[in-house]
C-alpha cells in the first residue's frame, strides 16, 4: 500500500480548478469553455478520489460513488453543450461567444 | 522519494502543463489531443489513489467518450478542422482570480492533516452496494438529468422539416 | 425491498416523470398537439400539488397524504432525504409555478414546434427541484438541482430557429455548468473536512471538524456556486441576458421557479445544519440575533451579498428600456431581499423569506407571462410599446399593475406581506441585521420608481396613432397567431393570470393563514435543522 501527501494532492486539485477557472473567464470559443469547465469538474472530481483514498470503511466508499455519478454528470454536461453548439452552428456558422452580438456578454 | 511519489509528481505535472495546454494551443485539434492527455492522467492518479473502479471509467468516459464527443464536436462546427480560437487579450483580472483561487486552496490544503497512513482500497462491491443500495438517490437522479439531457439534446440536433 | 409503501411519498414525483415520459411518449408516435401538452403538464402538476399539500398538513386533502406524518419535521437520521413542512412549502410553490406556466402555454399555437420537448423539460425540470426540496446530502442536492439545471438550459434553447434564444441557452449553459463545479469543488471540500457528505454530518458546523480551513473553504466554493443559481450579485451577469433571450413562458419558469431551488438550497446548506448545531434553536425562535453568533463571518458575508444584490439589482432595474431586461433586474434585486432572511436566520426570517419566494409565482412568473400574452397581440418589446395600454386592453392592464404593485411592496398586495414579515424579522435580529432591514427598506422606495414608470406610460400617457397589432412578436420567437381567443391572449393564458392577479389580491388582503403556514414551518426547520 502506497501512501502520499494529503496536502500535495489538493494543491494539484486546486490548481486544475485555478486553470479552469482562468479558461471560463479568458476563452470565447465554446468548445474551449466546455473544456475548462471539464477541467474544473475533474478537479472536484479528483478532490472525492483523494478524500476517499484517506477515509476507511462506508465514508470512504461514498467519496468514490460520488465520483462515478460526478463523471456520467459530466459526461451528460457535455452531450447537452455540443447539442447547443450544434444547433448555433447550424443556425450561424459560428460558435465564438463573442459574436453572439445580439446579447451583451 | 519513493516510486509512488515520483509517479504522484509525474503525472501531477503531466496533468497540469497538458490542462494548461488544452487551453492556450491556437489550434481546436491540438486542444483536444492535449484534453485527452490530460484525461489519461488523471486516471493513472486515480489508479495511484487506490481507486482502480474509477480509473476505468476515466479512461473510458472521459478519455474515450468525451474526447470522441469534443473531437467530433470541432469537426461539425468547423469547415476547416483547424480552426483557431479568436485572439483575445488575457487581462490581468482573470489571472489574478485563479491564482488567488489557487493560493486560497493552496493554504486550506497546507492545513489539512497529513496523517502518514496507508491509502484506503475500498472494494468494487462496497461501491457497487452504496451506488444501487437500497438509497441509490443519487444513480437516480443522474438517470433524471440523462433523461431531460436525451430529449433536449436530440431535439435541438434533429433536422426538423420545417 | 421495494414496496409498494416504500414508494407512495414520491407519488409527486412518480406522477411528474410519467406525465413527462407520456409526453415525449405521443410526440413520439405523432400525436403533436401543443394543448394536448399543456394540458397532460398542468394537470400533472396540479396532481402532484394535490398530494404535497396533503402532505403539507392540509387537513381537508388528508386522504391522499402519502407521507407518513410521523416523518415530517423528523429529527434528521443521516440519510439522502427527509420531509420537513419547508420543504413541502416550498415543493408546493414550484408545482404552482409549474402549473401556471404549463397553463399559460397551452395559449400557444396548437402546432408548435418542440412543444412537446417544451412540456416534458418543465416537468422533469420541476422533478429536480421537488427532489430538491427534501435533499437532506449535499450530492443528493446538488444533483437535483443539476437535474433542473440541464433541463431548464434546453428549455432555453427549445425555439431552435431563434438565434437569441439559443445563445441565451448558450450562455446559460457555461454559467450554469461552471456553478455546478464550483458547487461540487466544494462538496468534495466538506466531505473531506467532515467525511461524510450528509447534511446532518454538517450540524457540527466549523465546530464539528478538525479541518475548519477546509469546511470554510467548502463553504465558501458553495456559497459561490449556489450564488449563481440565485443571480446574486457579483454572480448575476448572466440572469439578465438569459432572462431576455429566453422564450418569455420560458423566463417566467426560471425567474419565478428554478431560481428558487437556490433559495432553498441555500436554507439547507446554511441555515439547516447550523441551526441544528446550535442547542439554543428554542429561544433563537424570535430573537437572538441570529443563529450563525457563533461565527459571523457567514452571517455578514451573506448580509453584504444581500445589500450588494438589492441595490445593484435596483440601480440597473432604473435604466432598462427593455420591459423584460427591467423585469429580471428586478428578479435579481427580489433575490436579494430573499437573501436578508437567510443572512438573518432566524425562523420569522425564513418564514419571510419564503413568503417572498411565494409571492415571487405570482406576481414575476404572472408578470413575464403577461409579457407574453402582450407579446402575441402585438405589443412590443420595449416599455415605451406599453404606451397607453390601460385604454386599449384595461383588465390586463389592471392585472400588470397589480403585479407590478406587489413586487414593489405596496399595502393589500402578498408582496407587502412578504416584505413585512421579512424586514421586521431583520429587525428584531438587531445589530448588523438593522442595517439590513433599513438597506431592504430603501431599496424597495428606489424600486417603486420604476415600477410607477410602467404605470404612468401605460395609464397616463396617450397611445401612439397606429396600434396595428404587429404578426410575429419579436420577444417570444416562433410565430404566434395574432389573434386568439380570450381578448387575444388565449383561454389557458388568461386564466393563470387571471387566478394569480385573484390570489396576489387574496392573499395580500387576508395573509393570517398563510403567515401561520409559512411560521410554523419555519419553527420546525430551524428547531430540527432539516
Amino acid at each position: 500500500m502506497t501512501s502520499l501527501p494529503l496536502a500535495d494532492l489538493l494543491g494539484l486539485s486546486a490548481a486544475l480548478l485555478g486553470i479552469g477557472l482562468f479558461g471560463i473567464l479568458t476563452r470565447r470559443n465554446f468548445i474551449l469553455l466546455l473544456i475548462a469547465v471539464e477541467i474544473s469538474m475533474n478537479a472536484a472530481i479528483l478532490n472525492f478520489v483523494i478524500f476517499s483514498a484517506f477515509l476507511s470503511g462506508d465514508a470512504g466508499v461514498n467519496g468514490q460513488a460520488a465520483a462515478v455519478v460526478l463523471v456520467g454528470l459530466a459526461a451528460t454536461e457535455v452531450a447537452v453543450g455540443l447539442a447547443i453548439v450544434l444547433a448555433l452552428n447550424r443556425q450561424r456558422g459560428s460558435i465564438n461567444v463573442a459574436e453572439a452580438s445580439s446579447l451583451k456578454l | 522519494m519513493s516510486p509512488e511519489d515520483l509517479a504522484f509528481f509525474g503525472l501531477a505535472g503531466v496533468a497540469v502543463v497538458t490542462a494548461l495546454l488544452a487551453l492556450l494551443v491556437r489550434e481546436l485539434v491540438h486542444t483536444i489531443l492535449w484534453v485527452s492527455v490530460f484525461f489519461v492522467a488523471l486516471a493513472g492518479l486515480y489508479f495511484l489513489l487506490a481507486a482502480p473502479f474509477l480509473g476505468v471509467l476515466q479512461l473510458g468516459v472521459y478519455a474515450g467518450a468525451v474526447t470522441i464527443l469534443l473531437l467530433f464536436g470541432v469537426m461539425v462546427t468547423r469547415k476547416r478542422i483547424f480552426s483557431r480560437e479568436a485572439a483575445t487579450g488575457i487581462g490581468p483580472a482573470p489571472l489574478g482570480l485563479a491564482l488567488l483561487t489557487i493560493v486560497l486552496l493552496a493554504t486550506g490544503a497546507a492545513t489539512a492533516s497529513t496523517a502518514d497512513r496507508p491509502l484506503a482500497m475500498h472494494p468494487v462491491v462496497a461501491l457497487a452496494n452504496t451506488l444501487f443500495g437500497i438509497d441509490g438517490g443519487w444513480l437516480l437522479l443522474l438517470g433524471l438529468t440523462m433523461l431531460g439531457a436525451l430529449a433536449g439534446a436530440i431535439y435541438l440536433v434533429r433536422e426538423g422539416r420545417e | 425491498m421495494v414496496s409498494l409503501v416504500g414508494i407512495a411519498p414520491w407519488s409527486p414525483e412518480i406522477v411528474l416523470v410519467a406525465a413527462a415520459l407520456l409526453v415525449f411518449l405521443l410526440d413520439t408516435v405523432g400525436v403533436k398537439r401543443s394543448e394536448l401538452f399543456a394540458g397532460l403538464a398542468s394537470g400533472a402538476a396540479a396532481l402532484a400539488l394535490l398530494f404535497v399539500v396533503a402532505d403539507a398538513g392540509f387537513a381537508p386533502f388528508a386522504l391522499v397524504r402519502t407521507v407518513d406524518p410521523s416523518a415530517v419535521d423528523a429529527a434528521p437520521a443521516g440519510g439522502l432525504y427527509a420531509f420537513s413542512s419547508l420543504g413541502l412549502l416550498f415543493q408546493a410553490i414550484f408545482l404552482l409555478t409549474a402549473f401556471f406556466v404549463a397553463l399559460a402555454s397551452a395559449s400557444r399555437p396548437s402546432d408548435e414546434k418542440g412543444s412537446a420537448i417544451f412540456h416534458g423539460l418543465l416537468l422533469i425540470a420541476t422533478t429536480g427541484m421537488l427532489f430538491v426540496a427534501v435533499a437532506a446530502d449535499l450530492v443528493f442536492l446538488v444533483l437535483a438541482i443539476e437535474v433542473t439545471s440541464i433541463a431548464t438550459y434546453l428549455m432555453v434553447g427549445y425555439t431552435r430557429r431563434d438565434p437569441r434564444s439559443l445563445e441565451a441557452a448558450m450562455k446559460f449553459y457555461i454559467i450554469g455548468a461552471l456553478s455546478t463545479a464550483l458547487s461540487f469543488f466544494g462538496v468534495s471540500l466538506l466531505y473531506g473536512a467532515f467525511h461524510s457528505t450528509s447534511l446532518v454530518a454538517l450540524s457540527g458546523a466549523l465546530g464539528g471538524t478538525t479541518q475548519p480551513t477546509l469546511a470554510l473553504l467548502g463553504f465558501g466554493f458553495l456559497l459561490v456556486g449556489l450564488g449563481f443559481k440565485v443571480t446574486a450579485v457579483p454572480f448575476h451577469a448572466w440572469a439578465v441576458d438569459v432572462y431576455d433571450g429566453a422564450p418569455t413562458d420560458v423566463s417566467a419558469f426560471l425567474a419565478g421557479g428554478s431560481k428558487k431551488i437556490g433559495v432553498f438550497a441555500f436554507f439547507l446548506v446554511f441555515i439547516g445544519p447550523i441551526a441544528f448545531f446550535d442547542a439554543r434553536g428554542a429561544h433563537c425562535l424570535t430573537a437572538c440575533g441570529s443563529v450563525y453568533n457563533f461565527h459571523p463571518t457567514l452571517a455578514v458575508s451573506l448580509g453584504v451579498l444581500a445589500i450588494l444584490t438589492m441595490t445593484i439589482g435596483n440601480l440597473l432595474a432604473l435604466m432598462q428600456r427593455s420591459m423584460k431586461r427591467m423585469l429580471a433586474y428586478s428578479s435579481i434585486s427580489q433575490a436579494g431581499y430573499m437573501l436578508i432572511g437567510i443572512a438573518v436566520g432566524t425562523a420569522p426570517a425564513l418564514a419571510g423569506a419564503t413568503l417572498q419566494v411565494f409571492a415571487h409565482v405570482f406576481m414575476k412568473a404572472g408578470a413575464f407571462l403577461l409579457v407574453a400574452g402582450f407579446a402575441t397581440i402585438g405589443i412590443g418589446p420595449l416599455i415605451d410599446d406599453y404606451r397607453g395600454l390601460g385604454a386599449r386592453r384595461p383588465k390586463a392592464s389592471v392585472a400588470f399593475a397589480l403585479m407590478l404593485l406587489s413586487l414593489a411592496g405596496i399595502p393589500l398586495t402578498v408582496g407587502f406581506v412578504s416584505k413585512f414579515i421579512l424586514f421586521s424579522a431583520a429587525v428584531q435580529a438587531q445589530g448588523f441585521f438593522l442595517v439590513l432591514a433599513i438597506a431592504g427598506l430603501l431599496n424597495s422606495a428606489v424600486s417603486v420608481f420604476y415600477y410607477a414608470r410602467v404605470l404612468k406610460v401605460m395609464f397616463m400617457d396617450r397611445a401612439e396613432p397606429v396600434p396595428a397589432p404587429l404578426p410575429g412578436p419579436p420577444v417570444a420567437g416562433g410565430s404566434e397567431p395574432a389573434v386568439l381567443a380570450a381578448g387575444g391572449f388565449g383561454y389557458g393564458r388568461a386564466t393563470a393570470i387571471a387566478l394569480a392577479t385573484i390570489a396576489i389580491v387574496v392573499f395580500g388582503i387576508y395573509p393570517q393563514p398563510l403567515i401561520a403556514a409559512f411560521q410554523s414551518a419555519a419553527e420546525h426547520f430551524v428547531l430540527t435543522g432539516a
